[in-house]
């Protein structure tokens, strides 16, 4: 458990983040935000909860939300479109996830544990997902439809009639210079940095790996003048 | 031209402003688009007023029959200002009708417009032939039968959602209309009067009955009336495959998101700007505030006043207002008029 001193400071990152008063103008306490929003409809989730809490400076109930309820939003911004007072609560959860990273919040760490292969998964093929990863046991969570799409997968991608998707590891072909592009974009926007903060592990592998693919590039670069001036 | 006030719009305040300016002895030109005089309570079908109760076609009708026979008084319907020349104390107005008025002042009293519900498409109307307008409503109420209008069934449940087109940032309508709660207070009065069998519902964000319309409207449509007030700003209303109406929403009180089956869905509409305000604007040379209404002078001592000298204005033309404020106001700017003629004479004598 946090002290109140350590609550207020997160609550000040929070508030001190440039995005802050252009996402909360105050609150009408309508609930239209609530009525739309996919998660509330599943979770103990409530963007208004949530906007209420940040408008009223309850740094205590902020930081409890930020353990578990934060993660429950899916980013939609149907809260944002709707809100007659043009808040955008899903902006403000974007905050307080960055906050919650930044500060190595436990609850965040344990979010985010089974996102690390997506991650992963994304670092090195430049896609978020790939066929491979739709099987049974890979994501419980699915359900058991997800045995639907169990069978033969390089036989069933063959069907796709566009050929840079008839593959299996990853969702379509991204070339080396668009990763090397990423690569810095996750550096320069602090992804990397959150990575590193989340699951040091991981990042070292990641790390290790985008060295070796700026070196690819720099061969490739290199060959391409070679073969300019020959 | 010292003699006379051309009143623009013929609703609840420019017909009082006009019954103002002929007490104190001097002619009103009365001109209106419409074909027929009583503004937005005759023209939209209102059933009963709010605060006095009465039909509106009787009370407004008074207010017309007032002007219609009063000699000092014009009327020209059918008709609008086209040109303005002149000054206070000496404008010529020329109508579309061909006509010119000589008038040394000129009051406003131009309105407003219902919103469009159709800009709110995810609330249902003109999507659901059982989603309607309280204007709609209204006149269901002054024919004397509450239906549905997909089947003629009577409605079991009714919901009334407040704030249509007004408090709204999404649809660049910032204002309070002021009047539809007090208005949909007493319309669930008046289903229930009709239809003993039908449950009202009001879904709000806050509830603006204010001064003596609490305990008249708000407190007597629960007490006596049993309608349900829930605090909850409507996301969209659906369709339930059976006929119904669902109203989905959050009950802020209870914090959880609710899906409700109705049979009818009214909208509480809010009061727009008067959509020929630029042309009024610019016909006559006046200033609108940021909403769109007419902007208003220093209200503590020039008061009904306009962005411009010798004209004047009253009721919703300067933002939402009630009937009853409406027709005190049109008074005062028809005797702001008349005062300022007078003053005007006694300097030149």
């Amino acid at each position: 458990m946090a002290t109140y001193a350590e609550m207020q400071q997160i609550f000040d990152d929070i508030r001190g983040d440039f995005r802050y008063d252009h996402d909360l103008n105050g609150c009408l306490n309508c609930g239209i935000c609530t009525a739309t929003c996919p998660s509330a409809q599943f979770y103990d989730y409530s963007p208004r909860e949530i906007v209420q809490l940040l408008w009223t400076e309850n740094v205590e109930q902020i930081y409890d939300a930020m353990q578990e309820k934060i993660w429950a939003c899916a980013q939609c911004m149907t809260c944002a479109a709707r809100c007659p007072f043009k808040n955008s609560p899903g902006g403000l959860v974007a905050i307080m996830r960055e906050v919650a990273i930044k500060h190595e919040m436990q609850s965040a760490k344990d979010v985010l544990r089974p996102f690390g292969r997506v991650m992963l998964k994304l670092i090195t093929t430049g896609n978020q997902l790939s066929p491979d990863m739709i099987q049974p046991d890979h994501f419980p969570d699915w359900g058991p439809n997800i045995q639907k799409v169990e069978g033969d997968l390089q036989v069933l991608r063959k069907a796709i009639p566009v050929k840079t998707l008839q593959t299996v590891e990853t969702a379509w072909e991204v070339s080396l210079k668009t990763s090397v592009e990423m690569y810095t974009i996750w550096e320069m926007t602090g992804v990397l940095k959150s990575l590193e903060l989340m699951d040091e592990n991981l990042f070292d592998v990641i790390e290790d790996f985008i060295d070796e693919k700026r070196e690819d590039y720099e061969d490739w670069l290199e060959e391409q003048e070679e073969e300019d001036d020959e | 031209m010292q003699d006379t006030v051309l009143v623009v719009g013929g609703g609840p305040a420019g017909l009082s402003a006009a019954a103002n300016v002929t007490s104190a002895g001097y002619k009103a030109v009365m001109v209106e688009k419409e074909d027929v005089l009583g503004g937005a309570p005759i023209l939209s079908g209102y059933a009963k007023l709010v605060p006095s109760g009465e039909w509106a076609s009787e009370a407004i009708g008074r207010m017309v029959k007032r002007v219609e026979d009063d000699s000092s008084a014009t009327v020209h319907k059918g008709a609008k200002v086209e040109k303005l020349d002149g000054e206070a104390g000496n404008f010529t107005a020329t109508l579309t009708n061909g006509e010119t008025v000589q008038a040394g002042s000129v009051v406003l009293a131009t309105g407003f417009t219902h919103f469009d519900s159709i800009n709110k498409p995810e609330w249902g109307f003109g999507t659901y032939e059982d989603v309607l307008t309280t204007t709609q409503v209204e006149q269901m109420v002054a024919s004397g039968k509450i239906a549905c209008p997909s089947d003629g069934r009577v409605p079991e449940r009714v919901c009334i959602l407040l704030c249509v087109g007004s408090r709204d940032r999404q649809i660049g309508r910032e204002w309070c209309s002021k009047i539809c709660c007090t208005v949909s207070a007493n319309m669930a009065m008046e289903i229930k009067e009709l239809s003993p069998e039908t449950d009202v519902f009001i879904y709000y964000m806050d509830i603006r009955t204010f001064g003596l319309y609490e305990d008249k409207f708000y407190w007597k449509s629960q007490e006596e009336f049993k309608t349900k007030f829930v605090k909850a700003r409507i996301a969209e209303v659906t369709s339930s495959g059976d006929g119904r109406l669902l109203v989905k929403g959050e009950d802020t009180l209870v914090k959880r998101p609710i899906v409700i089956p109705f049979d009818m869905v009214v909208h509480a509409i809010g009061m727009d700007p008067n959509a020929d305000n630029p042309e009024i604007s610019q016909v006559f040379g006046v200033g609108l505030e940021k909403h769109g209404f007419l902007e208003r002078a220093e209200q503590y001592t020039n008061t009904c006043g306009t962005t411009r000298k010798g004209i004047y204005a009253c009721g919703a033309a300067y933002g939402p207002e009630t009937i009853d404020d409406s027709i005190a106001q049109g008074a005062a700017a028809g005797g702001r008029a008349v005062a300022d003629l007078h003053a005007l004479v006694q300097k030149a004598g």
